[in-house]
């Protein structure tokens, strides 16, 4: 029993770090209406950064992302104006088409610079465990939740609060209203675009405390935001955690109580519920 | 004794969140008549012509087509019965071509026996012959607006329900659609239904008027009527216009 | 159109056939060459069907080896288990993988499941049925089950060569591309495309969207299900990795690439990229292991970004061209 309160508790936490990568995902489809299908690519793309600062000068996992931050930003702001910015014209399916190839480009790159073994940063400042009656909780992930959550935080106050913010929230609800108002679209497209992205930098950099990266990685984490982003529905930031840890938590408690190998299956199986039964998410507005 | 409605709709409502678009709209339309329904801008029209076909669900209220309910009926369905409409914002299908784009209207009565004879019938009811082989993502607005009438009047409906088909017209490109509704209500015995914001077209076709504003009905009349009601004035004008 | 004209039309088809038809005996001796082009004619089957329900209805489908693995499975389970020949194991693994995309797309089309949320969901399949196979121990599990090997056996669809399996895809893809063209001539194509571009305009005339998805997806399924049971004596075993999402994923992209609702389109792009693929990973394949997948990923980026219809288009513009000026502009389709 307590096994699984303890796997439950770390799944919940792991489930922050969904939410964050999510929200730049929601960001990004919330807004601009693209639909990014290498957004678990960038994650993965993140993490090896950090592995590389890590591992060529030495940097500590939680200190990369004031380097891949500010990288990924720029990263998203360039792939908006090279790629995604010529699809808005067409057809959801085009951008498909052109995020996957972005996907398997990412992949591909990944696989020539780092090989398909998987890596880890062998240590980080933030290690051990946290005992709590006899429930036990990696530290690392205990801090990388919490930084999330702050995250999540930041972000939701920058989109209510600041003028680019406001401007992001504007063009999303109205493209033609906001552009007439003077928003300029491309700019904030571009601003959302990098936004959305550099959010992964810091997922990446939390992730690597505990984890290895690997180049087939994004799959799993582009699945895995897309189910988030579908439990919570769009236009809604404490949504979004909130859905992030149902998904973590249930992903720890299908590989507890069910079967390891299945922790997937149970993520995909709300999933597909939710696009069953609530097509606007748990907590959408629209 | 008024003749059985081909329409009727009573205490129609629906809602987007707390805005109430549609507001307990009750409309008789009688067969074999021309109806506008007119009104300011988000006064609920196109909202109305979704919920009669199926498009939105309605929050309350009934839809009586020839007698049967279609309240939240599936809009094939309704157009199996006899109705169908365009769209104010045109939904072209723009990788056919305007043939083509006939055809799957007809499928709806015809079998591939009498299909073609049934699209040819229907292009040069609508004046098409000169675009038929063209795609229909290379056309103009006009000719699209033509084009979703005619793949409508394909399904041989008994009653169409045409949202703005006038809008962004040119005056002959005007009269030319007038000419062809008119025919399809005096040849077929079609019943049409008007959204406009043209009054030319609205004046010139139809027999009766219905006004919507904010949702709700606001006056219904012959366009005499219509053109001299103080509240239609003040819906489009706001108050100060009316004194 | 006088019959000059329909031969000229056909001409393209006729060429390719007879091509398709003596490939083997030009490289029938090289088992390498043998399983490039069976792999890209295989790979056509896969996007001729897909054209179906993603080309033709516009349903971004990204589940096609998820019906590929049902049927494997199923054709593979029944040749295991109660000795069924594969011959037979194709219609009912195509028969299996049709009655489950009518599970799984009635609710899906019921509830209105479209565009990104359906690619998700039928991308999600593809590793749920992953993960099932791997957890179900009676005919999944971790590891390969080999089917029962026999020299040249017709009964049990297993050759000494690839030629004979080349000639059995050939038939497939043949297969595909008339049921393709009978539909797209049909009602049911013109439905299809019409609720392709907007499912409420085709609604108002008449088409019954949620029915025709549903008739597409299970045609789509049912070939693709069929196909998989050649797969898995290709292979010669069976094994959960069947159920991939990245190549699902290059059916739908090879579907797109080649011209959404082309008959041929897919097919095109088939050959195209898929050739291009197997020559850069035999040509730089040990040495820059995974550079051939960067430059195939800069193609499509490439194509889809310039040639948002396809490139079907285009060939159809150079045949055109070449015709008008072999035959003169009298007979140019
Ligand atoms: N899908 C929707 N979700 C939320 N609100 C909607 C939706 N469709 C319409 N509305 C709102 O309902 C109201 C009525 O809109 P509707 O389009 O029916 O007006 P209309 O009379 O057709 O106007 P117009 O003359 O501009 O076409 C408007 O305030 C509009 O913003
Ligand atoms: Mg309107």
């Amino acid at each position: 029993m307590e096994n699984i309160i303890q796997n439950l508790l770390n799944g919940a936490l792991m489930g922050c770090i969904y939410a964050l990568i999510a929200l730049g995902l929601s960001i990004v489809f919330g807004v601009m209406n693209v639909v990014n299908f290498a957004h678990g690519e960038f994650v993965m793309l993140s993490m090896y950064f950090t592995f590389a600062a890590g591992a060529y000068w030495v940097l500590d996992a939680v200190t990369t992302p004031l380097i891949t931050f500010p990288l990924l930003f720029l990263f998203g702001w360039l792939t908006y104006y090279l790629l995604i910015d010529r699809t808005l014209r067409y057809r959801y399916v085009t951008q498909i088409a052109v995020t996957v190839g972005l996907a398997i480009l990412l992949r591909a790159i990944a696989q020539m610079i780092w090989q398909a073994q998987p890596r880890a940063l062998p240590y980080s400042m933030i290690q051990g465990n946290i005992q709590i009656g006899g429930i036990n909780i990696l530290t690392s992930r205990l801090i990388a939740a919490a930084v999330s959550v702050v995250a999540i935080f930041l972000v939701y106050l920058f989109l209510m609060k600041t003028w680019p913010g406001r401007a992001i929230r504007a063009a999303s609800d109205d493209l033609d209203a906001a552009s007439l108002a003077g928003v300029n679209y491309r700019q904030t497209y571009a601003l959302s675009f990098g936004l959305g992205t550099a959010l992964t930098a810091l997922a990446g950099g939390l992730l690597m405390t505990f984890q290895q990266v690997d180049p087939t990685m994004g799959l799993r984490f582009g699945l895995l935001s897309w189910c988030v982003l579908a439990l919570a529905g769009l236009g809604s930031v404490p949504g979004l955690l909130i859905s992030g840890v149902i998904v973590g938590g249930a992903e720890a408690l299908a590989m507890s109580v069910w079967d390891p190998r299945s922790r997937l299956l149970a993520v995909y199986l709300i999933f597909i519920l939710v696009l069953w039964l609530r097509p606007r998410g748990l907590f959408g507005r629209k | 004794m008024p003749p059985e409605p081909i329409l009727q709709i009573s205490g129609l409502t629906k809602r987007f969140g707390n805005l109430i678009a549609v507001n307990d709209v009750s409309v008789r339309l009688e067969p074999g008549t021309i109806v506008g329904l007119i009104g300011p801008n988000g006064a609920g029209k196109t909202t109305l012509f979704n919920a009669i076909t199926g498009l939105h669900t309605p929050d309350a209220g009934r839809v009586l087509f020839k007698g049967t309910d279609i309240t939240g009926m599936l809009s094939h369905k309704i157009c199996k019965l006899g109705m169908s409409r365009t769209f104010q914002v045109v939904k072209a299908f723009s990788i056919l071509t305007v043939e083509d784009t006939v055809r799957v209207g007809a499928y709806n009565r015809h079998g591939e026996k009498e299909i073609q004879a049934k699209v040819d019938e229907v292009i040069a009811f609508c004046e098409l012959e000169d675009f038929r082989r063209q795609k229909c993502g290379d056309l103009s607005l006009a000719l699209l607006r033509r084009v979703e009438l005619a793949r409508a009047v394909a399904t041989e409906p008994e009653l169409l329900l045409l949202d703005e088909a006038g809008a962004g017209l040119t005056g002959t490109e005007l009269d030319g659609l007038m000419a062809i509704l008119t025919r399809l209500n005096r040849e077929k015995g079609v019943t049409l239904c008007v959204v406009e914001h043209v009054m030319k077209m609205v004046m010139g076709l139809c027999q009766r008027i219905v006004v919507l504003d904010a949702g709700e009905v606001i006056a219904e009349g012959t366009p005499a009527e219509i053109s001299d009601n103080p509240k239609v004035i003040e819906a489009y004008l706001g108050k100060r216009a009316v004194r | 159109m006088n019959t000059k004209q329909r031969t000229i039309k056909m001409l393209p088809l006729l060429v390719g056939l007879v091509v398709a038809l003596i490939v083997p005996l030009i490289v029938g001796k090289n088992q390498y060459n043998m399983v490039l082009v069976t792999t890209v004619l295989f790979y056509g089957v896969l996007a001729t069907a897909w054209n179906i329900i993603g080309g033709m209805a516009g349903q971004l489908d990204l589940a096609a080896w998820a019906y590929l693995g049902l049927g494997a499975f199923t054709s593979g389970t029944l040749l295991l288990r109660w000795n069924v020949t594969p011959w037979l194991g194709m219609i009912l693994g195509g028969l299996v993988a049709a009655g489950f995309a009518a599970l799984v797309g009635y609710p899906l089309f019921r509830f209105g499941v479209k565009e990104v949320w359906y690619a998700l969901s039928s991308a999600a399949l593809v590793e749920v049925l992953r993960v099932a196979f791997l957890m179900w121990d009676e005919v999944g599990g971790p590891v390969e089950r080999y089917l029962p090997f026999h020299r040249a056996s017709w009964y049990h669809m297993r050759f000494a060569s690839y030629v004979p399996y080349y000639y059995i895809v050939l038939g497939l893809l043949l297969i595909a591309l008339f049921v393709n063209y009978r539909i797209s001539r049909s009602k049911l194509g013109y439905y299809l495309l019409a609720l392709g571009e907007s499912e409420d305009a085709a609604e108002v005339i008449g088409v019954d969207a949620r029915a025709c998805k549903l008739k597409a997806l299970m045609i789509y399924a049912f070939i693709v299900g069929a196909t998989g049971a050649v797969y898995a004596c290709l292979f010669g075993f069976i094994h959960p990795s069947f159920f991939n999402t990245a190549q699902s994923t290059e059916v739908a992209i090879l579907g797109i690439i080649g011209g959404m609702g082309i008959v041929y389109g897919p097919l095109l792009a088939a050959i195209i990229l898929v050739s291009g693929r197997e020559f850069m990973r035999a040509n730089l394949g040990s040495s820059l292991e995974s550079l051939y997948l960067a430059i195939y990923a800069v193609v499509l980026i490439v194509i889809a970004l310039f040639r948002p219809q396809g490139i079907a288009p285009l060939f159809r513009k150079a045949y055109d061209w070449l015709l008008s000026r072999v035959v003169g502009e009298r007979y140019a389709a």
